[in-house]
């Protein structure tokens, strides 16, 4: 027979039986589709987490006061005051290494604030003018707190859009002052709205020099210090240097904890990674599933034939054109039902993607390659038993219908 | 139609389609063993992470300073609102139906003891906080009740740092010094093991005053209420919140209680248990579609056998369920073994990696099984209905 008249016979036998078809297709479909909707949702996650931390530059090292096995509660606050605190003497230390391009000194802290009778409370940040370009943030109205001696920075404040709008309302902000605890603050600059960044809503925050954030908090202690190194390469050596430094501020002890931001990014990406390819490993149970499903519809479409297989066998057909030919049947099936669901699983995202428009849902090339194959294989595989059973049919026995 | 020729007639059409009718129900087994056994992960790690949360008991109210309403920072962590002090803390003991009150502080700090010394956390206590925590203590004695400021350089030790700075040889009543302040140790804490990996035993407690001296700090971290088993959690907590309010004249705290958060926990993972078992389900739906299937061919299959029932008198309603029946024995054997397979494949991860916590309630195992039923009903119907549906002259001639 040739090529194109095995096709024809196929096409045949598929249409002929439209209802059993579309029932193999969808079956496919829906397992390659879900392989692919859930590694889309899985990569997206992973690539969004991580190019929100890359965004804010891999040259990041974090410094935190305290030592790492106490701190391994992923609790910030859990580790209270050490015996030495990080402060601003020991920021500004570093930066004497020439490995580090700027050092930023934070504190966090939650600051009740006033003006004109309205109160409200936003968690608060101190920190000093290298901040904003450090967070990437924008402003959209005013300055930034102002560059110069840390320790002598005025009682100035840079606000959240949010908290503008609550507090002053129609009134006009820059310029004016705000009562936060016990202390007046000059308004002298608006964030501009950015959505949240890494948990913080930058709406709702009020950034603050930090010396005078210290003063208001009470606190003598750094909550972390913000290092940025010069280049990829000179990281390890700000990391190195950053600890020599500090571990001779405090007296030959090191009792520090320093962070790499691309390490934290990739544990993320690690993480992330592995859950996508278990949530896709469970998705592709159901393939096995619609493999079950065509090896049985396979059987039955064998016995149901086999006075045509008798009748194709009596006329000379090899037993190996009999195997292509359900071989092709099952294969074909299994291939346009993975086409069908690539594009059903493509179709899912552009639905789910209007649910999260920051996020752009594409699935990861290895999925788009794996789950068809994955399919169109199982469709072979399961395949390959009726097609024996129908090859191996004596001719006479199947041509009487027995 | 007798009942037991009824079933005759059922199982005769499974056996004689065996191949065809377990490949049918290992499409829904799978499915089912799919699910059975994401749940079973799933609600392993909902009990084990309630569990670890409860070991403290569930009777405790938690108050922070600070109020929190946008998640924003680590709330109450420092902060320009009023502080919690110690005096609030004593305050709260006129609480109705409150048993303990611990003044809560916690810092980062050396400890030494002769040559040995060991960086780890110190926690500011009142005395009764072994019993708020449903803690033991192994030797020795708890913290004294010394009321104030005027509290006494006693300290209680936890188990992993008395074996790191006293291997061998009495405790009780040795010196240590935490951040070179002496103290005098009156007690050992029995070993209570890590939670969500913050080692409880890696630690020494000492009074709340002391802790807040020493680390220079005016507000206390948080302090926990201990009330009575059988009060009302809300009533205690709206009576703690009262008398703050009355001392710092407005609400610039949060009152949490252990039962509010661990309903919130259970309702969190119980979530993401239904979200993998959907993740499962998809199978299970790959397999619906094959009983589907099936029927379908089946019927078509055996259009000269419903055409002699119908002739011989059988009524439409017979046929329907008599190919209902068939469905939904298929469905329930196939999900039956899927649940076999499934339990066993969960407690077979937990014995390969025993840190994995599996639970397989016996709720989610009715259910499994109640569905591939329902699901074998549900595909069924559509054939069946069609098999009801044949003229009996017409289906006759189709012999």
């Amino acid at each position: 027979m040739r090529t194109a008249d095995s096709i024809g016979w196929v096409v045949r036998v598929l249409l002929r039986h439209r209802l059993r078809t579309l029932l193999l297709l969808l079956a496919v479909s829906v397992g390659v589709g879900a392989v692919i909707v859930l590694t889309s949702l899985g990569d997206s996650a992973r690539r969004y987490v991580t190019d929100e931390f890359r965004s804010l530059g891999t040259e990041l090292l974090i410094i935190t006061p305290g030592k790492s096995e106490t701190s391994g509660s992923g609790r910030p606050s859990f580790l209270g005051a050490t015996a030495r605190d990080l402060t601003l003497e020991d920021a500004n230390a570093l930066r004497r290494s020439s490995a580090i391009a700027a050092v930023v000194p934070m504190v966090v802290g939650e600051a009740s604030m006033s003006h004109a009778g309205r109160i409200r409370q936003a968690p608060a940040v101190g920190a000093t003018s290298g901040l904003l370009e450090l967070r990437h943030w924008k402003l959209k109205q005013g300055k930034f707190l102002p560059k110069g001696d840390p320790e002598r920075a005025p009682a100035v404040i840079v606000i959240g859009e949010k908290i503008r709008k609550d507090l002053f309302g129609t009134e006009t902000a820059v310029g004016n002052f705000l009562r936060v605890g016990d202390r007046r603050f000059r308004v002298i600059g608006i964030l501009a709205t950015e959505g949240r960044s890494l948990g913080m809503d930058v709406d709702e925050l009020v950034i603050l020099p930090v010396a005078r954030a210290m003063e208001l908090f009470d606190i003598s202690g750094l909550y972390r210090i913000m290092v940025e190194a010069r280049s990829r390469d000179s990281l390890d050596r700000a990391a190195a240097e950053s600890t020599a430094i500090l571990r001779d501020r405090h007296q030959g002890e090191e009792d520090v904890t320093v962070i790499r931001q691309d390490a934290v990014v990739a544990t993320f990406d690690r993480v992330l990674s592995a859950l996508t390819y278990t949530v896709g490993g469970i998705a592709s149970i159901s393939l096995v599933v619609a493999g079950v499903l065509l090896m049985n519809v396979m059987l039955v479409s064998v016995s149901q034939r086999t006075a045509e297989i008798g009748l194709l066998k009596a006329i000379g057909s090899s037993r190996r054109l009999i195997l292509t030919l359900f071989l092709l049947e099952s294969g074909g099936l299994a291939f346009l039902g993975a086409v069908l669901g690539v594009f059903l699983g493509l179709a899912m995202n552009e639905v789910l993607g209007t649910y999260v428009p920051d996020v752009t849902l594409s699935p990861p090339l290895w999925s788009m390659i794996a789950a068809p194959t994955f399919a169109f294989l199982s469709g072979i595989i399961f395949g390959l038993m009726p097609a024996r059973r129908a090859a191996d049919l004596d001719p006479v026995d199947a041509l009487a219908g027995r | 139609m007798a009942t037991r020729d009824f079933l005759r007639l059922v199982l005769r059409s499974l056996l004689s389609h065996r191949l065809r009718g377990g490949l049918t129900a290992l499409g829904i087994g799978i499915g089912i063993a799919a699910v059975v056994m994401l749940t079973s992960l799933g609600s392993g790690v909902q009990k084990f992470m309630v569990e670890e949360f409860s070991q403290f008991g569930t009777t405790i109210i938690a108050i922070n300073p600070g109020r929190t309403h946008t998640s924003g920072g680590p709330a109450g962590l420092f902060g320009s609102t009023r502080p919690l002090t110690l005096e609030d803390a004593e305050a709260l003991k006129r609480v109705p139906h409150v048993i303990g009150v611990v003044p809560f502080v916690m810092g980062n700090a050396e400890v030494e003891a002769g040559t040995r010394q060991r960086r780890t956390a110190v926690h500011g206590v009142g005395s009764d906080f072994h019993t708020v925590f449903s803690m033991n203590i192994q030797i020795g004695q708890p913290l004294p009740d010394d009321s104030g400021s005027g509290a006494r350089p006693v300290a209680v030790l936890g188990s992993t740092l008395r074996k790191e700075l006293f291997p061998e040889g009495p405790v009780l009543g040795q010196r240590v010094r935490v951040a070179s302040e002496a103290y005098r140790v009156v007690g050992v804490m029995e070993s209570k093991g890590q939670m969500l990996g913050f080692d409880f035993d890696d630690g020494i407690y000492i009074p709340t005053a002391r802790a807040l001296s020493l680390f220079d700090k005016r507000g206390l971290m948080e302090i926990d209420l201990f009330y009575e088993e059988g009060a009302s959690a809300k009533e205690v907590a709206d009576a703690a919140e009262r008398i703050l309010v009355a001392r710092h004249g407005q609400a610039d705290f949060t009152v949490t209680s252990q039962e509010d958060m661990l309903k919130v926990l259970d309702g969190i993972m119980g979530v993401l248990t239904s979200a993998v078992a959907a993740l499962g389900g998809i199978s299970l739906f790959v397999g619906a579609v094959g009983i589907l299937t099936i029927m379908t061919i089946a019927v078509r299959e055996r259009q000269g056998e419903v055409g002699l029932l119908r002739a011989l008198g059988a009524s439409t309603q017979q046929v329907l369920l008599l190919f209902l029946a068939e469905a939904v024995v298929l469905s329930s054997l196939g999900g039956f073994a899927g649940l076999l397979v499934g339990i066993g494949g969960a407690w077979l991860v937990h014995w390969v990696f025993p840190i994995v916590p599996v639970n397989t309630p016996w709720a989610y195992v009715f259910a499994a099984e109640l569905l591939s039923a329902v699901i074998g009903l549900a595909c069924g119907v559509l054939p069946a209905l069609r098999a009801a549906a044949l003229d009996p002259v017409v289906a006759l001639r189709a012999e």
